[in-house]
């Protein structure tokens, strides 16, 4: 959170996150090179060097996959939020093991050039122009590797607030097309190949499923907000919300508000965490204070503002009552504004 | 040869920029315009690679707040997660489309055939 910026925001559940990722990284490396070549589909003898690239490539792969699904589950499946906290290394990761492709690459394919090796990738194949086969897949590999360093070399909070929400989010937006483009590296490079049979199912699964978890998540209805009355929303069945948790509503603007139950009153605050946009209506309120479910910043319920020494503040809304329904003012208050909470009634 | 020694050329000018950027920004600038980082001083090692990457953006913020921009309290998200997502998902099955119409099949039925003498 604010106050002085530290390299690293370390604790333990961040420690034991990133020990796993990194023993799974090594696991797959391991596997890849060591079990039988047939079992994943090369059924030709491959040197050691492609094989080791290929083995940084798939895990790469493998792992976009991954970060591209946890978006998506957390939010349709709240017992896969613990494994968005901390998504950022996981990222850093990802970026680590496909730079190592792209070296051992450049050290096999292209080393035995007497130009540059990076010039060598360059200008090897630009066959841009005469379809699939034999099209310059190195080029999407590329823009992806650009795109995963620029995302892992702008994952300090001291980016999000330097480059101002909007733009970073704007950036880190590279990763849609990265992922898609990575997709394209593979399916027009290994995949090319009939024989890849093995790699290709665990291709297409990966990408069918970062596909289909995005669109179900994308299209899934929020709480609609209903019956505007003299320029109030109305909030159906305020009442059950449970005890602790929100209920996320979409206003005509766009914006959209967290309505909380704690402690027999109702509280609405913005839904997007100051830090990274997280959905504050799917953390915990524990203490008055609601924890964002991506990144742990905390806000409480009762002005929007994150707990002393932290500075962040996230705007606040005034809800009444009106012949026993819940309104909302949609107009919302300056960040960390103090409101008066909305008592159930009994 | 020509276009990829000049892309390689753009690249080199383009890291050399940021690293004086760099340089400039993490000893005189980040302290000035960022309270939160002015008595922190081993983070802005990590911030090196970024400034490299994206100086214009690094340059075109530290004037905006060089000049009184205050920091943003409140913002709304300017994209959808769900037209990023949509056209995600037009690229990568129009990406697989493609490959599966371009798959070929080794040519086990040609022997193979040596082109020259090894060392020729």
């Amino acid at each position: 959170m604010s106050v002085k910026y530290v390299p690293v925001q370390w604790n333990g559940f961040k420690w034991g996150y990133d020990a796993v990722v990194l023993i799974a990284v090594g696991l797959f490396v391991w596997v890849f090179l060591r079990v039988d070549a047939d079992a994943l589909g090369h059924e030709r003898a491959v040197s050691g060097a492609i094989r080791n690239a290929r083995a940084f490539g798939a895990c790469a792969f493998v792992l976009m996959t991954m970060i591209l699904c946890i978006g998506p589950l957390a939010r349709l499946f709240p017992r896969f939020l613990p494994l968005l906290y901390n998504r950022r290394h996981f990222g850093v990761i990802t970026a680590a093991v496909a730079t190592t492709h792209a070296y051992l690459v450049l050290g096999w394919y292209f080393a035995f050039s007497p130009v540059d090796r990076f010039e060598t990738v360059l200008f090897a194949n630009t066959s841009f122009t005469n379809g699939v086969a034999g099209f310059p897949f190195e080029a999407f590999g590329i823009f992806a590797l650009l795109s995963l360093l620029v995302l892992a070399a702008t994952s300090h909070d001291f980016w999000m607030k330097f480059l101002t929400p909007p733009v970073w989010k704007a950036l880190h937006y590279l990763i849609y097309p990265a992922y898609a483009a990575v997709v394209a590296h593979v399916a027009w490079g290994a995949l090319l190949d009939r024989d890849s049979s093995a790699f290709a199912w665990i291709v297409y699964a990966g990408a069918a499923a970062v596909v289909g978890l995005h669109l179900v998540a994308g299209f899934q209805k929020r709480a609609p907000a209903t019956d505007a009355l003299a320029g109030l929303v109305a909030v159906a069945d305020a009442s059950t919300i449970a005890e602790g948790r929100a209920r996320i509503i979409k206003l005509p603007s766009g914006d959209r508000v967290a309505i909380f139950r704690h402690d027999g009153a109702l509280y609405a605050i913005a839904n997007a965490c100051a830090h990274q946009n997280g959905p504050l209506g799917e953390g915990r309120v524990e203490a008055c204070l609601v924890t964002c479910p991506w990144h742990g910043f905390q806000y409480d319920l009762r002005n929007g503002q994150s707990p002393a020494p932290f500075t962040e503040k996230v705007p606040t809304y005034n809800l009444t009552r009106k012949d026993g329904v819940v309104l909302l003012d949609p107009e919302p208050n300056p960040p960390g504004t103090p409101t008066t909470p909305l008592p159930l009634e009994t | 040869m020509e276009a990829a020694a000049l892309i390689l050329s753009i690249a080199k000018i383009w890291l050399w920029i940021g690293a004086g950027v760099s340089a400039v920004f993490l000893t005189v600038g980040v302290g000035r315009i960022d309270d939160d980082a002015a008595d922190a001083f081993v983070f802005r090692v990590l911030l090196i690679p970024g400034i490299l990457l994206i100086w214009p953006l690094v340059v075109w913020r530290w004037w905006r707040l060089e000049r009184g921009e205050p920091f943003m309290s409140r913002y709304r998200p300017l994209l959808s997660h769900t037209p990023a997502a949509v056209i995600m998902a037009v690229l990568i099955v129009t990406a697989l489309a493609l490959s599966l119409t371009a798959r070929q099949e080794w040519p086990a039925h040609i022997a193979p055939e040596q082109l020259s003498e090894a060392g020729s």
